[in-house]
């Protein structure tokens, strides 16, 4: 069969074969094997890590292109002894409330989570990349995010500000164009009038503000990355918060070939296209 | 009957020709699939009940699923070898994801789960038209139980109509509700959403609104059987995909409603122009072939058009229409028609055999195949330094 597919055994995961004797039919075939649960993903860590805790535990926030970059920037952080968990949302992740139904509801769930990821993971960073859904005046994205700046100083965390990488502007995003392209200078506007609390990573020094140049590595549909730019990010990211936080990033030797790369949403945006 | 066979040829021709990307509003041939779906069972369903005094239950699904089954785990089969074969290794770490949940007739979940609208990620899923083969099948499950219960009784066809249009209704609010997410799959695949179209069909299976439908003068349903067509047919040709923000305003409901009463008048008004039209040779032929072509066309299409490029965009479709066609065909010949029709080797014990044995195929392939290693050799690590 198709030889160019390098594999890897699946049977430890397979408890199918208890089902395949009482199996009379497809359905219920189906649903037995349903039942045994998803494929692994290439994604289970690569064991437990033996780097020194530096203590600090930074919470990932941001909408789907955030979590194209979050696989990477979880196993370099790792790698480095920083504790992470990633709260990006898929369609999501804006903590602004433009005043549309949809920036409401999508900005209502993600500050019900941010309270929830606060109470039980106690960052010590909270790490918003401003979302695509950053809709909404000045004002609005202002208030937004000294929300955020107030909610972690209370929680006894610091935040970074990041703005979203240069994405394809298509028909979904066109009539907020112009929001979303304010929304990253109100972001560092609030980091620098926050008096240590906030800080602005500037990342476009890791992608350019040319969604169609080479710099940006946009995958095939033009918003999200593929692996190289998601570790190319982790890098860039880890070493600025190593500067900030005062923790020595670790090697790419030691993360960026590690099973984050087998992530399933690189195979949904056709990053081996 | 012939025109319904002939609706269901429209129906797939318009999917046909959307996944090709010659036809921005066929998806909605889905929908008529469904309300399709929705009307013919409950008319049997009804026919039951009224002629024994109760509904079989058991018999019913058996039936179902001696329709339905055979065709969709053969085709899953030969889907899972073809994809080891000559899919890509995404493609492959997907069908492999995905098979369990067409075998558990609930893909659609899975995929509502897996957010396949929002990634945009259908071609990269050989079974992903498989969510509306789901909703067909929950559907099947809970509505007979519905109309059973419901139907007894000396105004059982008017409860089971009264149950038919308040569920559309529910259903219609569920959609509009889900559907403003940025994510619409949920509102797209959920069962609840979709049930609107399959209700509707139930609705005007039922005798008050055939018995309406039957006083129709046949020059009235003429005029308004072509209106409801022209209708229908607009909206294939000019709704702008399956994300189109009307749709879940109303859109899709009123799709239904169309579809549904176009299907009673040509049901019940006899010798309408649409029912000789629908039910000419060449949709009748295509209707009869409509499920196993509908179960072949997806996978046929991602692994073989990207292989006939060099055919250029209508010659490359027209390959893979043709691909798909013979393929339906084949497995209607040997696969659908024996055991809907109890062939010697279809029947009985042999038949139970044979199923499981193409069940346990598909189950031992889906073990057996090694899942691709996705990832390895994507990062180049001395652009990092």
């Amino acid at each position: 069969m198709n030889n160019k597919h390098t594999s890897r055994s699946r049977s430890p995961r397979r408890p199918a074969r208890h089902a395949l004797g009482a199996a009379t039919a497809a359905a219920a075939l189906g649903l037995a094997l349903a039942g045994c649960g998803e494929q692994g993903s290439g994604t289970k860590d690569e064991g437990k890590s033996k780097t020194t805790s530096t203590g600090t535990k930074v919470l990932w926030l941001g909408d789907s292109i955030a979590g194209a970059e979050a696989p990477a920037l979880g196993a370099a952080l790792k790698a480095g002894g920083v504790e992470f968990k990633d709260s990006s949302s898929d369609g999501g992740g804006t903590v602004v409330d433009s005043g549309e139904k949809i920036t409401r509801m999508i900005s209502g769930d993600t500050w019900k989570q941010l309270t929830k990821d606060i109470d039980a993971f106690r960052p010590t960073v909270v790490a918003y990349q401003v979302t695509t859904y950053d809709w909404g005046s000045k004002d609005q994205q202002r208030a937004a995010y000294e929300k955020v700046v107030d909610t972690a100083e209370r929680a006894g965390a610091k935040v970074v500000f990041v703005p979203s990488p240069p994405i394809k502007i298509d028909g979904f995003y066109k009539q907020h164009e112009a929001q979303m392209r304010t929304a990253p200078g109100v972001a560092a506007e609030v980091a620098g009038k926050s008096g240590g609390a906030a800080a602005f990573f500037d990342a476009s020094q890791v992608w350019g503000t040319d969604a169609s140049a080479g710099k940006a590595q946009r995958a095939p549909d033009g918003i999200h990355n593929c692996q190289q730019g998601a570790a190319a990010f982790a890098k860039w990211f880890t070493g600025k918060l190593g500067e900030q936080e005062r923790f020595e990033p670790a090697s790419v030797d030691t993360w960026a070939q590690k099973s984050w790369t087998g992530d399933e949403r690189y195979s949904k945006l056709r990053c081996a296209a | 009957m012939a025109a319904l066979d002939g609706l269901r040829g429209f129906a797939v021709a318009a999917v046909l020709l959307f996944h090709a990307g010659h036809l921005s509003g066929g998806f909605l041939g889905v929908d008529l699939f469904f309300v399709l779906s929705g009307f013919l069972i409950t008319g049997l369903l009804l026919g039951e009940g009224g002629g024994r005094g109760r509904i079989a239950l058991a018999a019913f699904w058996s039936r179902r699923a001696r329709r339905l089954l055979p065709a969709l785990v053969c085709v899953a089969v030969v889907t899972v070898v073809g994809t080891w074969a000559w899919g890509s290794a995404d493609q492959l770490r997907f069908a492999l994801d995905d098979l369990p949940w067409v075998g558990a007739q609930a893909v659609n979940w899975h995929y509502i789960t897996e957010q396949i609208g929002y990634w945009n990620a259908s071609d990269t899923r050989v079974f992903a038209h498989l969510w509306s083969i789901g909703v067909e099948w929950q559907f099947y499950l809970a509505w007979p139980l519905v109309v059973a219960v419901a139907a007894r009784g000396r105004r059982g066809e008017r409860i089971v109509a009264a149950l038919a249009g308040a569920g559309a209704l529910v259903s219609l609010v569920l959609t509009v509700e889900l559907g403003a997410a940025v994510d619409t799959t949920r509102a797209y695949e959920g069962t609840d959403t979709r049930a609107a179209a399959l209700l509707l069909g139930a609705l005007v299976a039922t005798a008050p609104v055939r018995n309406l439908a039957r006083r129709v003068p046949r020059r009235a349903a003429d005029l308004v059987c072509l209106a409801l067509a022209c209708g229908l047919a607009v909206a294939w040709a000019m709704t702008e995909g399956e994300k189109a923000p009307l749709l879940f305003q109303g859109g899709l409901f009123l799709h239904s409603v169309t579809a549904a009463v176009l299907i009673v008048l040509m049901a019940q008004v006899p010798g309408t122009r649409a029912a000789r039209i629908a039910g000419s040779r060449l949709p009748r032929g295509l209707g009869q072939l409509s499920y196993s072509l509908y179960l072949w066309h997806w996978p046929v299409y991602l692994l073989l058009l990207p292989r006939l490029s060099t055919l250029g965009d209508r010659g490359a479709t027209a390959v893979a229409i043709g691909v798909s066609v013979v393929a339906a065909a084949v497995t209607r010949r040997y696969v659908e028609d024996p055991v809907r029709f109890r062939a010697g080797w279809a029947r009985g014990r042999r038949g139970l055999l044979a199923m499981t044995a193409v069940a346990v195929a598909g189950a031992v392939l889906w073990a057996a195949v090694p899942e691709p290693v996705s990832g390895a050799g994507t990062v180049d690590v001395d652009q990092l330094r």
